[in-house]
């Protein structure tokens, strides 16, 4: 399974949800997109599962020497972003429908759902209404109906979403399942830590348009003038003031009197300390790389709503 | 053709309303109803009971089953008392005045028999008075039959089985279309708002989803039509067990309802499939006027009502034709008027062709709508999809 992306356009009456998107995924890898919402990660998803279509621009699936302009449904498992099942029935019955529905018998579907519902602990649960269930259990069974009959290319839109923590990371290893069996994984996220331990790839965009590309190294190396100071004052400063030097990107606050400074592609480290001395004795200076929030932070400032510059 | 996974869809969706034990438990009360009402009426039935009359001595009428006519030879008024006191009768009949009088308790329905009996004996009397034998009275009191002939040799006659027949298609048409209008509506607007349709979306085309949910809610109409039938026999067999102590079912024209099962079929395909196009362009049933234009397909049974007095005329012949209409039109016209072999053919390949139509207009309707994310197409949108001929 091969997906390749070109130069894809979208509109929605008058906003333009993707602009000139262009990536590809290579089978057996997790893909991730990140961006906030309204980015144009459900648009793209559904272009690529075919509800939609691209105003421009092209989508080529390639499998087993065949090509399609959008994933074929016997390829697909999917897991949509305004997601639901059929609350008055149990678990059973709604994941043996949406089996049998991919083409399973009903004794596949089965063995499949055994061995899925014992991954998510939900096997003494599977004569339970689906209302019965707390949301993060829904999820559960919502990410199994995608992929019970192991399809080739899985697409999940915000997986974590609605998910604690504990559940999360069960998540990641669902995950890191599928890609041991061979799935090929497109998610869209905006929990970054998670994504950082699976994507082999990823594609953070902002108001439709690809921000940065790439495997996480790669989007490191693209940000490497995008250099972070953890900096210390001796007395309280006010990080709002911090942000209005030139020097200065973005700054997060780590704990009290420390700050995160993402500096300017153009600015040095010693006209940032000089500037940052006019506020207080420093008590820490440490240059570091940024992970992958960081990263998503500074981009997302760089590419504020043209409305709000 | 239709598809497995549309098979599926409709299976889903056929299970999902239909629950057998409250299928069971509400077959079970209607029987018990009609049993109830047919047993009430068996033990209360005055005609089998028998009533004693006091009449005057001068008053020689003769004893019936129902009837037993004592002299009593006591005072008009100790009779009444009697009657009051300790129920000695059930009726005191007196002449006043040239006049007869019954005097009772209270109205009751076995008084109308004893009308009857008492004006017999009468009429016996004054024929008799006259000199008048059994067999001239038997011909006078005999009604006079009165035939009527129909020039138009195709026309069966009115209030006939026939009728009776035609009605009972109409009932139940109504009674499976009002069971697909609810379903349609609940199950089409309910996944939307419960989200599953994106997800159904990546499995099966909108045309396979729209195939099986009309098939299935066509199943469970054409369900309800049968059970009704089937009620509708049994109440009429018990009641005449009950009343007539045998069951006549030789109004019951086989042919006919053999040319009802497709009519039938396809009318109940064609309406869900216009049920479902409407269902499917609501975004938000709280919200939206358009549920109530699916009751639209009630109004062919309203219009072949209104001309099912006249089945061989011009309202009926065109209403049998047009497939929007034929499939309430044409069975009953077929009931009530000799037709040609031609007429119910051609009616029933408009009308399959005119199914086909529907059930890709539901479908692109479906595709259509739930990719306006939210907002609800309006029928300007919903008559060019109608029309288009864009492949899905």
């Amino acid at each position: 399974m091969q997906l390749i992306v070109t130069a894809i356009n979208k509109a929605y009456s008058s906003v333009q949800a993707v602009k000139n998107v262009s990536f590809h995924i290579n089978s057996g890898e997790i893909f991730a997109l990140l961006g906030p919402n309204g980015a144009g990660k459900s648009s793209i998803i559904r272009m690529l599962v075919g509800m939609t279509k691209p105003d421009s621009g092209s989508i080529m699936v390639s499998y087993q020497s065949q090509h399609y302009d959008h994933v074929p449904r016997r390829l697909l498992g999917y897991l949509p972003e305004d997601r639901g099942l059929y609350p008055d029935k149990s678990i059973e019955k709604n994941l043996l429908y949406l089996a049998q529905l991919h083409g399973l018998s009903k004794s596949k579907a089965l063995s499949e759902m055994d061995y899925w519902l014992d991954v998510f602990e939900l096997t003494a649960r599977r004569h339970d209404e689906l209302k019965q269930l707390s949301k993060g259990n829904q999820q559960k069974v919502q990410l199994i109906a995608a992929v019970l009959h192991q399809p080739a290319l899985v697409i999940l839109d915000e997986p974590f979403s609605g998910l604690d923590p504990i559940n999360q990371e069960k998540v990641v290893l669902f995950l890191q399942q599928l890609k041991a069996k061979g799935m090929t994984v497109i998610l869209s996220a905006h929990q970054m830590a998670m994504v950082e331990k699976l994507a082999d790839h990823m594609l953070l965009m902002a108001q439709g348009q690809v921000v940065l590309a790439g495997t996480l190294q790669q989007i490191q190396q693209q940000s490497q003038n995008q250099r972070q100071m953890k900096v210390g004052f001796s007395s309280e400063v006010n990080a709002a003031q911090l942000e209005q030097l030139a020097a200065v990107v973005t700054v997060q606050q780590l704990q009290a009197r420390h700050y995160l400074l993402t500096l300017a592609e153009q600015a040095s480290v010693s006209d940032c300390l000089k500037q940052l001395l006019q506020y207080g004795e420093l008590t820490q200076v440490e240059m570091q790389s940024a992970d992958l929030h960081q990263l998503y932070l500074a981009a997302m400032a760089r590419h504020k709503p043209e409305a709000a510059v | 053709m239709i598809s497995r996974q549309s098979l599926i869809v409709a299976r889903w969706e056929f299970l999902r309303f239909f629950k057998w034990k409250q299928q069971l438990v509400s077959y079970l009360l209607m029987l018990a109803v009609i049993a109830a009402i047919a047993l009430w009426s068996f033990f209360t039935d005055e005609s089998q009971q028998q009533y004693r009359i006091a009449v005057p001595a001068e008053l020689q009428i003769t004893n019936t089953e129902q009837f037993q006519f004592q002299r009593p030879g006591i005072a008009l008024e100790t009779q009444l008392m009697q009657m009051q006191n300790d129920d000695s009768w059930h009726a005191v009949i007196s002449q006043q005045d040239g006049q007869l009088v019954v005097h009772t308790l209270t109205g009751k329905k076995w008084l109308q028999q004893l009308d009857e009996v008492l004006q017999q004996h009468y009429r016996h009397q004054a024929a008799q008075q006259m000199g008048l034998n059994a067999a001239q009275l038997a011909a006078l009191e005999q009604p006079i039959e009165i035939e009527t002939r129909y020039l138009d040799q195709s026309y069966k006659g009115k209030d006939t089985p026939e009728k009776i027949i035609a009605i009972g298609a109409l009932i139940l048409l109504f009674v499976g279309l009002s069971t697909a209008f609810g379903q349609v509506l609940v199950s089409i607007t309910g996944e939307k708002q419960q989200r599953v349709t994106e997800q159904l979306y990546a499995i099966v085309t909108p045309q396979q989803w729209m195939d099986g949910k009309v098939l299935g809610h066509s199943f469970s109409a054409l369900k309800a039509m049968l059970t009704s039938a089937l009620v509708m026999l049994l109440s009429f067999a018990v009641v005449s067990v009950f009343t007539k102590k045998a069951v006549d079912l030789s109004w019951l024209d086989i042919s006919v309802v053999l040319w009802l099962i497709p009519f039938a079929l396809l009318g109940v395909v064609l309406c869900a499939s216009f049920m479902g196009a409407i269902a499917a362009s609501i975004d938000d049933p709280n919200n939206s006027g358009k549920s109530a234009v699916m009751m639209i397909t009630w109004l062919p049974m309203v219009f072949t009502f209104i001309v099912i007095d006249s089945p061989a005329g011009i309202g009926m012949t065109i209403l049998s034709f047009v497939p929007l209409t034929s499939f309430a039109a044409m069975p009953v016209k077929m009931a009530m008027v000799t037709v040609s072999w031609w007429q119910p053919l051609l009616s029933l390949l408009l009308l399959l062709a005119t199914v086909y139509w529907m059930r890709r207009v539901a479908g692109r309707v479906f595709l259509r709508g739930m990719q306006m994310y939210g907002k609800e197409p309006s029928w300007g949108d919903i008559v060019r999809w109608a029309l288009s001929n864009k492949a899905d």
